[in-house]
């Protein structure tokens, strides 16, 4: 049996584990342009300051792949043929296959504006994204390098996420000193921190007037805004981009409120999947490039299939579309590779829950705490003792302690997201989730635990009353819960 | 402010003296030099350290040593708060370690000493120590200290590992672990994690723990029935300062603490401490354990880097796996990395047996 796989990242690399561990003698291909070993793409950060080597951000060892003996083949893909059941590779030969999975990832979103093309302008998604960032603020990587950085150069191309940038340390004269960033999100905000440690005063454009609207509410943002002006970030709220400008490279950025100085911007403003290679093939994709998945992640061709971030799996709330998480890469990954060794198996996620670090905060979410449906009521609490926290929990229902709890959005301390997600399946009312809650959580020892004054407790009159719905006009979610 | 979790991105490779830079193998190079000449003066016929002991009024070199020794873990352990003070664990720990070694390390030893009696350093004992179960060394003691080093030995030590972990010794009261910890936390990601490494300690650290029961037997036998037979309480001599020399000078001295620069700051607490070995079985099978919160990895790897005793803890996070490793010693950084607050130190009550015992290699096949 031939397996095939395109993409060496986390759905990749976990399906052919799984084919392997059952299958000793399968031939398993894995394709991929961008790098020879498989690494945490969510660690890119990290090398970038130092804090990290190259090696270190890859999860196995790099015998893995002549200890498992899956073939590597350092190559762009450029189609797949499924009456034929090969695929096309720029510059090599094609390659058959029996079973195929595309795991091919996302590629981040180009920036709409006039000048984006500019040189000094990039992106923090993919490895060759981190050596661009590497060199443009530090000159260069601090000890060691992926190996064959130069392999994929002839077989890349101009619209490639794997190209290598073009850095302008020559014209500027050296390693940038005014950079910026757009786009309120997460890997706006890495790319913030990674400036930040490089000892610059980076400017943080952002288009609405909190920071990342699609997770947290504005007193919560405000309080990740005040941090990060501390470390010396300008963030700017409310800010539409309208063009770079510069000459050969950019120099200037021009937004809605004027005009600002920078010699290095990364754009960051989301992910759309790596698939404009499978346009001329039958396999089908959806109006946004996600590949169509049922939801055992066969595509329109019965011996192809596709996981990760390029997939357009089934959501919570009943819609498709792919899910561009770590941890569910990797789960549709071990799907894949049941599949691809012949099983029937399904891919499902219950509810959403999500962490982060934003800056030095730690970010823990459960449930549902962003659909700003009537009905929706939050309990809110800011901790300002020894430990700085919020706590907001959501509960659908008359505005009562007696309402089912059905999400939680938690900053500044640890919380285990499974016993939250738990209490949200088992509908425990808020009285009893208050009551309850140092159950879940997840503080380092000798961290004093979360404690709520009672007047806080009291939590439907007065002062305390809960709050409706957060204004947030950026969530375009369901109107209705998916579930009753 | 108690903050849980690192506070900024550190610059660690970026810097040259932590990242076997020239700087780092100057270091390296001071370290052993300073090491080699404290402990094999004699050979080289030299007497630096003694005349500067001297000359600051100190009766030798090891008090000499034992100041620089408490200068350097002060100094150390400003620069650990500075970088991860923000963490209450951290500092408790920190400043525990620091306390008991400055205290019964350095200071009563040397009261003792000004007292004309015999010094002992209560923060060390058997079979890190290993003189203090000899019963030729230990009876010249009083009947306080012979008892002390007893039960502290036999009882105190592996109770607490059972409770605790091995941290309670490795990572709170031990000089090895403190200097570590401090002086050598610069360099705690130069740790080897690969599998090779990870084979050679558990035959290097678990057979040096042998030599020690052996020696103390020998030693002790030696001292029952040793005048009865003249080839045996040879061979228990020999033994005796064979094991001094290797074990306690070269791979503790020297070794452990000379390649901080370039292979990290546990090589001897890894590799070779018989103490750390010994704890490290009774750890298996105790209480202690790294909890991993399921399916919130991202296998970024800050863990691994950052363990100072070379464990691949990604392995198991990504897994799901709680576990408990024998090598670990509980400095709890592992936990203070992780940018998704996935692992967490604790002494479980109930035995749990979905602990990992063993080792998680990715596929044998």
């Amino acid at each position: 049996m031939n397996i095939v796989i395109i993409g060496n990242g986390v759905a990749g690399v976990e399906a052919a584990l799984t084919v392997r561990k059952r299958e000793p003698d399968w031939n398993v291909t894995i394709i991929s342009e961008e790098s020879d070993h498989f690494f945490s793409r969510t660690a890119l950060m990290w090398v970038v300051c130092g804090q990290m080597k190259h090696e270190d951000i890859e999860p196995y060892e790099r015998d893995l792949y002549a200890r498992l003996r899956f073939q590597r083949v350092r190559a762009r893909a450029v189609g797949v043929d499924v009456t034929n059941k090969q695929v096309a590779l720029s510059g090599e030969a094609a390659i058959s296959y029996d079973r195929l999975l595309i795991a091919c990832g996302s590629r981040p979103r180009p920036g709409p504006w006039p000048g984006s093309d500019l040189p000094g302008i990039g992106h923090f998604v993919t490895l060759q994204d981190l050596e661009w960032l590497e060199a443009e603020l530090h000159g260069g990587p601090s000890v060691s390098r992926p190996p064959r950085p130069e392999e994929h150069l002839p077989r890349s191309s101009d619209d490639s996420p794997y190209r290598v940038r073009k850095t302008v340390l020559g014209e500027r004269g050296g390693s940038a000193q005014a950079p910026a960033v757009v786009g309120g999100g997460l890997i706006g905000i890495e790319a913030v921190e990674v400036m930040v440690a490089a000892g610059l005063r980076p400017k943080f454009f952002i288009r609405e007037e909190w920071f990342w609207p699609m997770a947290i509410e504005p007193r919560e943002a405000k309080w990740i805004t005040d941090r990060m002006a501390s470390h010396g970030v300008e963030v700017l709220l409310e800010h539409d981009l309208k063009e770079f400008q510069g000459n050969g490279r950019v120099e200037r950025i021009v937004t809605n409120q004027g005009e600002y100085p920078a010699d290095l911007a990364v754009v960051a403003i989301g992910v759309v999947p790596n698939t404009s290679w499978l346009a001329q093939s039958s396999i089908e994709l959806d109006a946004r490039g996600g590949i169509v998945v049922d939801d055992q992640l066969t595509t329109s061709d019965p011996s192809v299939f596709a996981a990760g971030d390029c997939a357009a799996v089934g959501w919570f709330d009943g819609s498709r579309r792919p899910q561009q998480l770590w941890y569910t890469s990797r789960d549709q990954g071990r799907v894949a590779g049941r599949r691809l060794l012949g099983d029937t198996a399904e891919y499902r996620r219950g509810l959403w829950y999500n962490s982060a670090k934003l800056m030095d905060i730690e970010y823990t979410t459960a449930g549902l705490v962003n659909m700003n449906v009537e009905g929706e009521h939050n309990w809110f609490f800011e901790e300002q003792g020894r430990v700085r926290s919020t706590t907001r929990i959501v509960t659908r229902g008359a505005g009562t302690d007696k309402d089912p709890v059905i999400g939680f959005n938690l900053l500044g301390r640890r919380w285990d997201h499974a016993v939250l997600l738990q209490w949200i399946e088992e509908r425990r009312a808020l009285r009893w989730v208050l009551k309850n809650l140092r159950r879940a959580s997840f503080d380092t020892e000798f961290v004093p635990p979360l404690s709520i004054p009672s007047s806080a407790l009291a939590a439907t009159e007065g002062a305390n009353a809960l709050e409706g719905p957060a204004p947030n006009p950026y969530i375009k979610g369901p109107t209705a819960y998916p579930y009753s | 402010m108690d903050q849980q979790g690192q506070n900024g991105l550190m610059k660690t490779y970026r810097q040259g003296y932590r990242s076997r830079g020239a700087m780092g193998y100057v270091a390296a190079i001071g370290l052993l030099a300073f090491y080699l000449i404290l402990y094999f003066q004699d050979k080289l016929g030299v007497t630096w350290f003694d005349d500067i002991a001297a000359a600051m009024g100190l009766e030798n070199r090891w008090y000499l040593y034992g100041f620089l020794y408490c200068v350097g873990m002060v100094f150390g352990g400003a620069y650990y708060l500075r970088h991860h003070g923000n963490s209450r664990y951290n500092r408790i720990r920190i400043a525990v370690n620091i306390t008991v070694q400055v205290l019964l390390g350095f200071s009563l030893p040397f009261v003792m000493h000004l007292f004309g009696e015999r010094d002992f350093y209560f923060s060390y004992i058997w079979p890190l120590k290993i003189e203090y179960l000899y019963p030729s060394d230990i009876s010249q003691f009083p009947i306080y200290i012979i008892a002390y080093s007893a039960l502290a030995s036999l009882l105190a030590m592996p109770v607490l590992a059972y409770f605790f972990g091995k941290r309670w010794y490795c990572s709170w009261v031990c000089g090895c672990g403190g200097l570590a910890n401090t002086f050598g936390d610069p360099w705690r990601h130069l740790t080897s994690t690969s599998t090779r490494s990870w084979k050679f300690e558990q035959v290097s650290v678990h057979s040096v723990m042998f030599l020690a029961v052996l020696t103390t037997a020998a030693v002790g036998l030696d001292f029952a029935i040793g005048n009865q037979y003249p080839t045996f309480h040879a061979f228990a001599g020999e033994l005796r300062s064979w094991y001094g020399l290797v074990v306690g000078a070269i791979l503790a001295g020297v070794v452990g603490v000379g390649f901080y620069p370039l292979f990290g700051p546990r090589v001897w607490c890894r590799n070779f401490c018989p103490m750390a070995a010994m704890l490290g079985l009774i750890q298996k099978l105790g209480r202690y354990r790294i909890r991993v919160k399921d399916d919130m990895c991202i296998s970024c790897g800050n863990c691994t880097t950052y363990c100072e005793m070379g464990i691949d803890v990604r392995s198991y996070a990504q897994q799901n796996q709680s576990f408990t490793r024998a090598s670990c010693v509980g400095c709890g950084m592992c936990a203070h990395v992780c940018p998704r607050g996935v692992l967490k130190l604790e002494n479980t009550w109930s035995l749990n047996r979905d602990k990992h015992r063993q080792g998680l290699n990715v596929l044998d096949v």
